[in-house]
């Protein structure tokens, strides 16, 4: 609760420190900001309740899942080097930005009330849709912020006229409410139905699962790289744990409804998210089709009404957070290498010969590549573990064959920019690495490796 | 049936509702029907207007009256501004496939039907004239809600407003050394 | 108890529709009054002007649109003052300080536009 009141403010104050000796300190300022929220966050650490008339849902799973958002951002801020690659970059309204979408993701976990995940749904997306056009003199970034911003809005709409209909067939917004509805009457007003599945559709958008993905390559393309990375892992984690707490926790009695409708979202999810990865030469848009796959898994954890289903999906976002912060970041820190036409290359052959120019960077890629395909002794292994053994029983039994099937094609895939890494290449000079991005790096890789050899950590501790 | 029977016994309360209905209806289908976007434009003004009209007939009148002011006429003008100086001419215009038309009328005749069954089941609560609280949808109860029980979503909606505003600069504004025109 | 309902509008609807037909029998009136002439000086967009160039819609600098943009956002944040200010005396000085707060946000914006030098159309 407390990290959404305290982000408001700080980023009101990042907005006025770019003014100030040419925002010098506006990068600082906001990793100091995010780690006072997130120590802020502990205030409320065993005072379960539901806060500001029942609009806010307060307990230690919350507030762990606020946490793993604002330390995430602390990341990507760590290693977002004021934005060299941007021309007439105003570095001061990025960052403020980054801290009031965290206002937004932190309500689309700690939501109540359906108007509070509604409020956030847009703060956190009005924030994407700018961001993602960041580079004004990039056409593809400018191409990229229209389509994301014509189709979010659109998506927007339906989640809006979603929560409306519930609103209709229950007459509350508070999801306990809506369960309390849900498990007293038998029959229920067609409005629920309707709502539900337009809520489903504008989360899934958001998501960037099939058959809602069609922004996703693009939008990941052309943003600046620092946001995709902002994209794929906050975004991701927020819009997973929206979808928890409404499916699992508000709509558990129409269990029967929707895990149709996520099973075929998940099967397409998984079928075209890992054939359409395979041809990629962009890596931007490799991880594009990754994380549609990656959503289809998420959805998978969702899928199954448990009590581990928390857990396991906790876990699985952690692991693919470092291990996106990983694989981004290394790319970020190539992006003195050009292409002819002068941008930064981002392509998958721009890891060639990476092995003798910077080991470090070739076995930090290497890693984050494996806990992505989930290879044992990472952790992208356990958490594809933990969300099969979840979605388990014989009802989806095709679903689990299918996502084992299509793993082993992402194995395919994955390996591809690891064999580039030890390609032979012209240029031998050795890359000079920031000392932060060095620090970033080995945290997120010890963490991965960690999470791999001993998943009780995590995993026994929620 | 007898439709003749039907019309003696509409009340002006009828009456005014199924015209305002059919004026939205126009609006909402000139809007998406007509070939020239100023049309569209005015069209999309004129169903607002009658929004309004039914907002009015549900009591709700600070709605009416915000849908007027900030839709009709501040995206509204917004909206007639961008399409005026588009440089839309004839000759580039470029009418939707008709794969798309059908997929987009088949779309829409599921959602409708959907909703039409959701209406016709649901079996809606007779108000009792004598008991309604004639206050309810006036400023003053909305007021006392939304600065109560809705307090905070009316807070964080200024962190969304600060987002717009630093964005729209951010990307709109001309930077040193652009291109003046 | 009085009661609030949509027929205190009658006299609203009396004014649209006298003020809509005083406008339409204006517009008729007029036609049928007037003397009728049709040239191509008469047709042209400024009778007297300068002899008009090129098209009507020309691209406009993106300025105007910020500006529009911004006028809709701080619309917006008045509409919000509205139902405040009829609830004033009955939220007291707790809805003072709610309001101060959104207010404060949003003229922190303003500020901070200004700052920016949007509104600063001669030198830059």
């Amino acid at each position: 609760m407390y990290p959404i009141l305290f982000l408001s403010f700080s980023g009101l104050i990042t907005l006025f420190l770019g003014f100030f000796q040419e925002g010098k300190w506006v990068k600082p300022a906001t990793i100091l900001f995010l780690a006072i929220a997130s120590i802020s966050a502990f205030i409320d650490w065993n005072k379960p309740g539901a806060y500001f008339f029942n609009m806010l849902q307060v307990n230690n799973f919350n507030l762990l899942l606020s946490l793993v958002i604002l330390i995430t951002a602390i990341l990507i801020v760590a290693i977002s080097d004021n934005f060299k690659e941007i021309e007439y970059a105003h570095s001061a309204e990025y960052y403020a930005i980054m801290q009031f979408s965290l206002v937004g993701a932190i309500m689309m976990t700690n939501f109540q009330s359906l108007i509070m995940l509604f409020l956030g749904v847009e703060i956190l997306s009005v924030s994407m849709y700018v961001l993602t056009g960041t580079d004004k003199r990039n056409l593809r970034g400018n191409e990229a912020a229209i389509k994301y911003f014509l189709l979010g809005a659109f998506a927007t709409g339906i989640l809006l006229f979603g929560i409306a209909m519930i609103y209709g067939g229950v007459g509350a917004f508070e999801i306990d409410a809506i369960s309390g509805t849900l498990a007293s009457n038998q029959a229920q007003s067609l409005f629920l139905y309707i709502g539900l599945v337009m809520l489903l559709i504008g989360l899934l958008f958001k998501l960037a699962a099939a058959p809602f993905h069609f922004w996703t390559p693009d939008v990941y393309e052309g943003a600046p790289t620092i946001f995709t990375l902002f994209m794929a892992t906050i975004v991701k984690t927020a819009v997973v744990f929206a979808l928890y707490r409404i499916l699992h926790q508000s709509f558990q009695n129409m269990h029967l409804s929707w895990s149709y409708i996520l099973a075929g979202c998940i099967a397409l999810s998984l079928i075209i998210g890992n054939l359409s990865a395979v041809k990629q030469i962009s890596f931007k848009r490799m991880l594009a089709f990754s994380s549609i796959s990656h959503a289809g898994f998420l959805l998978l954890g969702l899928l199954h009404v448990s009590k581990t289903a928390d857990k396991s999906l906790l876990f699985y976002s952690v692991s693919y957070l470092l291990a996106s912060t990983s694989a981004f970041g290394v790319l970020l820190a190539l992006k003195n290498e050009r292409t002819e036409n002068g941008r930064s290359n981002e392509n998958i052959s721009v890891f060639k010969g990476l092995a003798t120019r910077s080991p470090f960077l070739s076995a930090v890629l290497i890693i984050s590549m494996l806990s992505l395909a989930g290879i044992p002794l990472t952790g992208g292994f356990w958490s594809k573990f933990y969300v099969l053994t979840d979605a388990a029983n014989d009802q989806f039994f095709y679903l689990i064959v299918l996502a084992l099937l299509l793993t082993a094609v992402g194995v395919y895939y994955y390996f591809k920019p690891i064999i580039t890494v030890f390609e032979k290449s012209d240029i031998q000079e050795a890359i000079t690495i920031n000392p932060i991005f060095k620090i970033i790096f080995v945290l997120t890789t010890l963490g991965t490796l960690v999470l791999g050899l001993f998943p009780d950590l995590l995993y026994g501790m929620i | 049936m007898d439709i003749l029977g039907l019309l003696k016994n509409m009340t002006i309360t009828h009456w005014s509702f199924y015209i305002v209905s059919m004026l939205t209806l126009f609006g909402a289908l000139g809007t998406i029907m007509s070939k020239n976007p100023i049309h569209s434009v005015i069209y999309l003004i004129l169903t607002f207007f009658s929004l309004s009209a039914h907002y009015i007939m549900l009591n709700a009148q600070f709605l009416a009256a915000v849908n007027i002011i900030v839709y009709a006429g501040a995206i509204m003008v917004l909206f007639l501004f961008v399409v005026m100086f588009l440089n839309l001419r004839e000759e580039n215009e470029e009418l939707p496939k008709n794969s798309i038309l059908i997929a987009a009328s088949i779309v829409g005749g599921i959602i409708g039907i959907t909703l039409i069954a959701a209406i016709r089941q649901t079996q809606i609560e007779k108000v009792n004239p004598y008991s309604f609280n004639t206050k309810t949808g006036l400023v003053e109860t909305l007021g006392s809600l939304l600065f109560n029980k809705y307090l905070l979503p009316f807070e964080l909606v200024s962190v969304l407003f600060l987002i717009a505003m630093a964005g729209a600069v951010m990307l709109g504004k001309r930077e040193k050394g652009e291109r003046h025109f | 108890m009085t009661d609030y309902i949509p027929q205190d509008y009658q006299p609203l609807l009396f004014q649209l529709v006298l003020a809509l037909g005083f406008i339409i029998f204006t517009i008729l009136i007029t036609h049928v009054l007037g003397p009728r002439l049709k040239n191509a000086a008469k047709d042209a967009p400024f009778e007297c002007g300068i002899e008009s160039v090129g098209d009507a819609r020309a691209p406009l600098a993106v300025r105007y649109f910020l500006i529009a943009i911004l006028f809709v956002l701080f619309d917006v944040e008045i509409i919000f003052m509205y139902p405040w200010a009829v609830n004033f005396l009955k939220l007291g000085w707790f809805g003072f300080v709610e309001m101060l707060f959104f207010v404060t946000f949003l003229m922190a914006g303003f500020y901070y536009i200004i700052r920016k030098g949007v509104l600063n159309w001669e030198n830059d």
